[in-house]
């Protein structure tokens, strides 16, 4: 059976296990990044704060997946849990990251002039700070997409749902007929919906950038 | 396990750490070896602390897993040789691929980065974008069928995995040294050669002592999946925990595992401090 007849005759769970994965990838992205800018904002204002998240961040960030998810088997068990748990906390990292550099990184002039003109500090965040951040926090974004396409492989160790079924049942039949076929279709799989993503991300930035400072 | 204190100034948050153009993960250790050069070296005890209270965990941890009571099976896995001896050649494997990394990436950026090579380089780091989202267990597995399973095959897979995010940080090194010190290196009658090795390359390097730092991390975790094609390495504790189900196993596997990356880190991280030239 050549690639083509295999990606053919599994159609169907091909179709499901890309779908599981993007959906996985986007909802834990989705939450790390309402965590994150949350966090963010929490601590921003102060310098020791910041280096405290960003750094403890840095450390779980250095922790390798397989590690963290065998970590976290013990208290969540196998399945969707653990998955869902180490991407989520994989993703946080660049979006708090960016997420305070990008707000440490307003001009303090401009927020001096929206309270001149008389605006409080709610909505100097929601119309000054938040939209001059924008671009970082989404560079934030998408790096953490990108890490959790990875991550969210070898989640299916953990039995986790997506694309990396394909890849361990690759390595399972090591040798036999279908191995290539399908760690490659996972593989390609998880490159592609990669490829997919970023550019929905770049079109985002493009859209939701405000017109002044659009490069 | 606790958070071990990073070097005081790798977190600041000013500077350009996140540039809209998604090169900040790999540059993130650049602004922090920039920024820990100027670290007052009164603290330099502090940046020891780190390396000893990683090893302490990691020996608390042994003593009170074979202190704990351990049936059979944990018990012959959790010998203090066997243990060791896993250590050690996930060491190995991390060591020799990050080498090889090294020797095929630096002299290929530096290249490639040459006025001649110049047009190529868009299309190059464009390659090294897609490859890095290439899920790296896909990568080992495929390697696999390839080559057969073993120490050499986990090596060739790290090395394909490690050696873009290596080379990017070289062309980016490079790029970004200022065209009028190069100008002006020519300008005193250097050669290219001599402007290379005493111009460029010298304000190159902490970018990619920076890269060097986090392909070392990358190898780390990704020798860690090298088990699962009989690499060896610590992984080999967290397959056995999981296919045993025997929890200290497993543990012992993932923690061992994240505190080498995290001494690994700090490791790259005294390098970047005194292998970067003075007076940048």
């Amino acid at each position: 059976m050549n690639f083509w007849e295999y990606l053919s005759s599994r159609r169907e769970l091909l179709t499901f296990e890309t779908w599981q994965h993007a959906s996985m990838v986007f909802q834990c992205v989705v939450a790390a990044l309402l965590i994150g800018v949350l966090i963010g904002l929490a601590v921003y204002r102060s310098e020791t704060l910041s280096k405290f998240a960003t750094s403890t961040a840095g450390v779980v960030f250095t922790v390798p997946s397989l590690a963290l998810l065998g970590l976290l088997i013990t208290p969540l068990g196998l399945g969707v849990a653990p998955s869902v748990v180490a991407l989520t906390l994989y993703s946080l990292l660049p979006i708090v990251r960016n997420t305070i550099v990008g707000l440490a990184g307003v001009d303090r002039t401009l927020v001096d002039a929206a309270r001149g003109i008389g605006m409080n500090r709610g909505r100097i965040l929601l119309r000054v700070e938040l939209p001059l951040a924008w671009p970082v926090i989404l560079t934030g974004v998408r790096v953490a997409t990108q890490l959790a396409m990875g991550i969210g492989a070898i989640a299916a160790y953990v039995s986790g749902p997506g694309l990396g079924e394909q890849i361990f049942s690759g390595l399972a039949r090591l040798g036999g007929a279908n191995s290539i076929n399908m760690t490659l279709a996972g593989t390609l799989g998880i490159v592609i919906l990669a490829l997919i993503f970023d550019g929905c991300l770049m079109l985002i930035g493009r859209l939701t950038t405000p017109r002044g400072i659009r490069a | 396990m606790s958070a071990p204190p990073r070097e005081p100034s790798a977190a600041a948050p000013e500077g350009a750490a996140a540039t809209p153009d998604g090169s900040d993960l790999t540059t993130r250790s650049a602004v922090a070896a920039r920024g820990s050069l100027h670290a007052p070296t009164a603290r330099s005890w502090r940046a020891l602390l780190e390396p000893v209270l990683i090893v302490a965990i990691g020996a608390g941890w042994m003593v009170y897993v074979r202190n704990t009571h351990l049936d059979s099976i944990a018990a012959r896995v959790l010998t203090l040789d066997y243990v060791t001896r896993k250590t050690w050649e996930h060491v190995e494997l991390t060591v020799v691929a990050t080498l090889i990394v090294l020797v095929i990436a630096i002299p290929l950026g530096v290249l490639l980065s040459r006025s001649f090579a110049r047009p190529a380089t868009p299309f190059v780091l464009a390659v090294a974008n897609i490859g890095q989202s290439a899920p790296a267990i896909g990568v080992v597995v495929l390697l696999a069928v390839i080559f057969g399973i073993g120490f050499w095959t986990a090596i060739v897979a790290l090395v394909a995995y490690g050696v873009l995010p290596a080379l990017r940080n070289t062309m980016v090194g490079l790029q970004q040294v200022d065209p009028t010190l190069t100008d002006a290196g020519r300008g005193i009658g250097m050669s290219a050669t001599r402007v290379l090795t005493r111009v460029e390359l010298p304000l190159a390097t902490p970018v990619i002592l920076a890269g060097i730092r986090t392909t070392l991390v990358l190898m780390v975790g990704t020798a860690s999946i090298a088990s699962f094609i009989s690499g060896g390495g610590l992984g080999d504790l967290v397959t056995t925990g999981v296919s045993t189900q025997r929890t200290p196993v497993l543990l012992t596997g993932c923690i061992l595992i994240a505190l080498l990356a995290l001494l690994v880190d700090w490791v790259g991280g005294m390098a970047a401090r005194y292998l970067a030239p003075k007076g940048l």
